[in-house]
């Protein structure tokens, strides 16, 4: 509120300032009391008058003291204590002359207390008036001037009744009754408003709360309520324009919603935490009672109509008779009102990012792209970039890369799909591991031992590979970046599988290459069971990854989505799908996904030997047993013509590679066998764990 | 247009059903009679450069070579509807057109002779692909064209293309009729060998289980090959389904082929497909959910391939299972389906190595309405199917014994001089297929063949052991 920029009072205003009440006064006060008290010595005390013309003398005092002015034998006293700059803390009281008949005393002195409430009323409406005390008070002031303005018509009449001679002052005092109560209550608020010189939200605050407090006397309260109404009634403007429009129009800073100018658009595309979203417009304190239950739901409001502002989308919010947001007390209009304009806004913005921006076919085109739904492009990308992945880091050409990228995505299915354009890759420095741990607010659970998290030392483009996706305002809103990173991950982790995958499949082929030659009871034999089992490995993997945790997930998440009311609703649901889908596809279990990245790199490994393996065990069988491929008749005398004295040489080279067979084979088994108890400790706590060791170590199947 | 695959449709059953595979194709992805894109079908997310690739004037041609050494089928085709799908330049037809006469080794002279414009016709289409993934080839192995002929392209595209993937889809005969072709067991012995040695993957087709289908499931009184070749082209176009509507996994063919295939010989699949349809045929429509499928798929009633009844044959044993599920599947049913199968012990898995059924969920043509909401495709290596091997085998020892029909053999090369070797070697091989087999029933399948386990388990290489002593001589 300090910062908060309001018109300053004119020159001429602060020089010469009102010409009513306590200002008249304190300008020419002091001239006046000095005259005043010079003129005290002429009069006559009042008590040397008759009773009856005492009580003409009071009534006419008591008369002027209504409004505010002082009388012969009714004098007011003030004292103001300045604290600081505006703070006035005074008080007023009013004072008999002494000598006054005692009947008449009393009955003057009962009637001061009104008198008094209007000097401070009337005080309070001057002061309230002026610029930086912001609409409310302004609004309030306004009302109050009305309300005094029925009182000053009122003295107005009692005086013209005792000029006509027909007011006693009991009839005085029976006349005042009425307003009695009603400015003795509004005294009280104005005590209390300018003791700590409420504005704003507060005033409305304490409006409220006295007219709660006065529900025994029907006419304060319903004044009060009035008073609230009307004071409130500026402040709703504003809310009517933010709710309504989106727009913060509020030169006091009196509104409880606030705008942080310096967070951008752009920034949630690389803002890992939304800090747009989240904290571009903010709930202050100093929020209405009476609007405290639904906060929210107003920032939330026209901070969707802001975003549709923002993507240059005018929105119209259907105004009518009803939309204003006047009328509010026990109906709770206003909060309906509040309730559909929330309504409009979510579902217009709803509407403007899954129909226009085409929420849904964005996050296809991602689950296409980076979960692999679709995943005929990998393929033949992998097919054209191998050679440039399996560079050191620091010699991949990114731009050739994105190249053969957009090369795969032209010539596949993806080509059909324009959004496929949006799609980048990108080559990251570290390892997928050791990129999780760098990550902690996705609850990673800690490693046991930090130094196993040292980099393999040859780390190649297939390690450090990702796609990225090129998400503009407004999707940013639900893909932010962090939606994105998670995305990546989980790319990182299917792409590495369907490297692995790839490479035994090449050995699955070299290990066709020989069916020519009988090889049972062979390394080679041994060998290609060692591949079908790595192989069921990995597509085990990769069908849990797919099938059980990603398909599923995202069909949930795909039906939410669908009956889904708001924007926050959108990002909550895509949010827990894709912390669920990290979650389970336990890339939030270091532990476990280094047993997995272990026997990935074992596969590799084999995968890697196989053809040095195979050809060097061919050479021997060759010998003996001449490829099909020649006709029968050639065959027939090449297999007459076998050599048996190299037969026998081949043969130690043969046990070198039944050697290196079976300690892949031991290592893989026994690697494969560790996993058992890990996913039969973890999957109390991780349910789904279940499912992955059913893939992939059969437990519980046939046997 | 990355990994694509050619189609080799040899001889006349081989050419009906690669037919009925094209209309097929034609008919999920939208493309008309004449290869015209149709106009509902311009949405794109297919595959259809797999199979297919576009003329200058944009119509779409089949990746697929039409042979046959007589002119019937073929001229059947080019005179049908689906003329102008093809490439013409893609159909040989040797010019004499007499055929093979049902003789396997007519057929492979004959395919020898002809080799060189074979061959320039296939490299012809494999230079106009962009990265070849590899073969497909449809045949009978009975007759003398698909087998004889068959074979001979076998040994050939081994030869000159080692690092592409060969894929049969071979019909094999129905052995409970009496076939017209007595020499039957030659023809399907001598391609066996082939089969066993020259392609990477084969789909066994066999007449008795799709007669057997379509009198039993499809109430049909006397099918016809129409109606037979039809049940063949679902399962083909349903097993390339994850190559043309790409999905999480199995989007290529050595994918696909690598996870079912244990070891490089057993590499003979069976297939399931449920439910089936033919054409004009009102069916009670079931319901049709993730489970149910799988379940059906599971019964042998559903095979596309037959086996004896017997005590021998319950010892069979599923080595790997894929299920191509299409349609509109909720993926968390998949899981529960699984759970429930292994719950109910309804597979019978091998025991020495892990094992399971893997499932693909794979999207339907938008462009074929079909009455059911899920279908799926099992394709599975059984051990049961080397049941189908043996019987050839004593079908050929039968005749062979007899020495009967094998002057129509001599006349040949291979066979010259009286040279039957040829005969004894496949046989040999077929038979060490079978022990291969039989052998993946048992336990310790790992160390068949092994002279001596325990030595080798150590590791400890001497001078003996590793050859095998089975050597086929």
């Amino acid at each position: 509120m300090e910062t908060t920029p309001c018109p300053t009072t004119p020159r001429w205003n602060v020089d010469r300032p009102f010409l009513t009440g306590r200002f008249h006064q304190e300008t020419k006060g002091t001239s006046r009391f000095a005259d005043s008290f010079s003129n005290t010595g002429d009069e006559k005390a009042i008590g040397c008058y008759d009773v009856g013309v005492q009580e003409v003398i009071v009534m006419d005092d008591v008369l002027c003291a209504l409004v505010g002015i002082e009388g012969r034998y009714i004098s007011i006293k003030r004292r103001v204590h300045t604290q600081g700059n505006d703070n006035y803390d005074f008080s007023v009281s009013f004072q008999v002359d002494a000598s006054m008949d005692l009947a008449l005393q009393e009955m003057a002195k009962r009637i001061f207390p009104l008198c008094e409430s209007f000097v401070l009323i009337e005080q309070f409406v001057e002061s309230r008036s002026q610029f930086k005390t912001g609409l409310v008070n302004h609004a309030f002031a306004a009302t109050l001037r009305a309300f005094l303005l029925d009182y000053e018509a009122m003295v107005a009449q009692l005086e013209h009744q005792f000029r006509l001679g027909r007011l006693s002052i009991q009839g005085l005092w029976f006349y005042c009754q009425p307003m009695m109560a009603s400015m003795q209550a509004l005294s009280t608020v104005i005590r209390k408003a300018s003791a700590n010189n409420f504005a704003g939200s507060a005033v409305l605050n304490l409006l409220q709360s006295q007219a709660k407090a006065m529900a025994g006397d029907n006419t304060v309260r319903s004044l009060l309520e009035k008073m609230t109404q009307c004071a409130s009634n500026a402040y709703l403007g504003i809310l009517e324009r933010w709710v309504y429009e989106g727009v913060i129009d509020d030169p006091y800073g009196e509104f409880f919603i606030a705008e942080n100018k310096s967070l951008q658009k752009e920034s949630l595309t690389q803002d890992y935490d939304a800090k747009y979203w989240r904290q571009r417009y903010s709930l202050k304190d100093g929020i209405p009672s009476f609007l405290a239950n639904i906060a929210g739901t107003i920032l939330t409001t026209g901070k969707y109509l802001n975003v549709m502002r923002e993507c240059g989308h005018n929105v119209q919010a259907p105004t009518s008779e009803n939309s204003k947001l006047m009328s509010f007390g026990s109906n709770h209009h206003y909060l309906e009102c509040i309730k559909v304009a929330y309504d409009f806004a979510s579902g217009e913005l709803l509407n403007l990012i899954k129909e226009k921006y085409d929420l849904m076919g964005k996050l296809l085109s991602i689950k296409h792209y980076l979960l692999l739904d679709q995943g005929d492009f990998l393929v033949h990308f992998m097919d054209i970039a191998r050679e440039e992945l399996t560079k050191k880091l620091d010699e991949i050409n990114e731009e050739k890369l994105q190249s053969l990228l957009d090369l795969a995505l032209r010539s596949t299915a993806a080509a059909a799909d324009p959004c496929h354009e949006d799609l980048t890759c990108c080559v990251e420095r570290s390892s997928l591991l050791k990129r999780m741990a760098t990550l902690k607010d996705l609850e990673v659970r800690s490693f046991s031992d930090s130094n196993d998290m040292e980099e393999p030392v040859s780390i190649t483009g297939l390690e450090t590979f990702s796609l990225s996706y090129k998400v503009r305002w407004p999707l940013s809103i639900v893909i932010s970046k962090k939606a994105l990173t998670k995305y990546e991950l989980i790319f990182r982790f299917l792409f590495r599988c369907k490297h692995v995958e790839r490479q035994l499949c090449g050995a699955w082929q070299v290990h066709q290459g020989v069916r020519a030659f009988n090889i049972s009871g062979t390394a080679i034999s041994r060998s290609s069971l060692l591949c079908r089992s790595m192989l069921k490995f990995i597509s085990s993997l990769l069908h849990y990854l797919t099938f059980e945790v990603l398909e599923p997930n995202w069909h949930a998440m795909h039906n939410r989505l669908q009956t889904a009311k708001s924007i926050d609703e959108v990002i909550q649901h895509h949010d827990f799908f894709l912390d669920k889908c990290l979650r389970e596809c336990l890339l939030l279990l270091p532990e476990l996904l280094k047993k997995v990245e272990k026997l990935k790199s074992l596969c590799l490994q084999y995968a890697a030997a196989t053809q040095w393996l195979i050809s060097s065990s061919i050479d021997i069988t060759k010998l003996e047993e001449p490829s099909d491929s020649s006709s029968a008749s050639q065959k027939l005398k090449q297999l007459r013509l076998k050599n048996p004295s190299r037969v026998q040489k081949a043969i130690t080279r043969d046990a070198a590679v039944t050697d290196s067979i079976l300690k892949f084979e031991r290592e893989f088994n026994a690697e494969l066998q560790s996993l058992g108890p890990i996913l039969s400790t973890s999957s109390q706590a991780e349910p789904y764990l279940t499912h992955l060791a059913q893939w992939i170590l059969g437990i519980g199947s046939d046997k | 247009m990355p990994r694509e695959i050619i189609t080799l449709q040899v001889g006349q059953c081989g050419n009906q059903i690669g037919m009925e595979f094209w209309k097929q194709l034609c008919l999920e992805h939208g493309i008309s009679k004449d290869g015209i894109l149709e106009d509902f079908a311009t949405q794109g997310g297919d595959r259809k450069d797999v199979f297919f690739y576009q003329a200058d004037d944009q119509h779409y041609i089949p990746r697929a070579l039409l042979m046959d050494l007589e002119p019937r089928v073929i001229n059947g085709i080019q005179n049908s509807e689906y003329r102008n799908l093809y490439n013409h330049e893609n159909i040989f037809l040797s010019d004499h057109g007499g055929g093979a006469g049902n003789n396997w080794a007519s057929g492979y002279h004959q395919g020898k002779g002809v080799e060189e414009d074979i061959m320039d016709m296939i490299d012809r289409e494999a230079d106009g692909s962009d990265s070849l993934e590899g073969f497909v080839l449809c045949h009978s192995i009975a007759g003398g064209t698909g087998s004889g002929m068959g074979s001979y392209l076998l040994e050939s595209l081994n030869d000159r293309y080692s690092k592409k993937l060969v894929q049969t889809y071979s019909v094999f005969p129905n052995q409970m009729e009496t076939s017209d072709v007595v020499v039957q067991p030659y023809n399907s012995l001598l391609t066996l060998k082939r089969l066993t040695l020259n392609a990477d993957c084969v789909v066994v087709l066999d007449n008795t289980a799709l007669n057997r289908i379509a009198v039993e499931r499809l109430h049909l009184q006397n099918p016809t090959f129409m109606q037979t070749n039809s049940l063949v082209s679902t399962v083909m176009s349903a097993s390339t389904t994850t190559l043309r509507y790409p999905g999480y996994m199995n989007n290529d063919l050595v994918g696909l082929l690598a996870s079912l295939i244990p070891t490089p010989r057993c590499h003979f699949l069976m297939t399931g497909y449920t439910p089936l349809t033919v054409e004009r045929q009102a069916n009670v429509i079931r319901k049709t959910t993730v489970l149910d499928v799988m379940r059906r798929l599971l019964q042998p009633k559903n095979t596309m391939v037959s086996f004896p009844r017997s005590k021998e044959a319950s010892q069979a044993k599923y080595i790997s299972i894929l299920n191509i599920i299409q349609g509109e599947v909720d993926p968390t049913q998949v899981h529960e389906s699984l759970q429930r199968i292994r719950e109910r012990k309804l597979v019978n898995f091998i025991e020495w190595g892990p094992a399971s059924i893997q499932v693909a969920l794979s999207r339907k043509s938008p462009y074929v309405q079909t009455a059911h909401r899920v279908s799926g495709l099992m394709l599975a290596s059984h051990t049961s199917i080397r049941h189908l091997f043996s019987k050839c085998l004593s079908q050929y020892e039968k005749l062979r014994k007899k020495q009967a029909f094998l002057d129509n053999y001599r006349k040949f090369p291979m066979f010259a001089d009286n040279d039957l070797s040829e005969f004894d070697e496949s046989r040999d091989i077929i038979e060490s297929l079978v022990d291969e087999y039989k052998a993946c029933e048992s336990p310790d399948y790992i160390k068949w063949g092994m002279e001596d386990p325990n030595h080798i388990l150590t590791g400890e290489g001497s001078a003996t052991g590793t050859v095998d002593p089975r050597l086929p001589v």
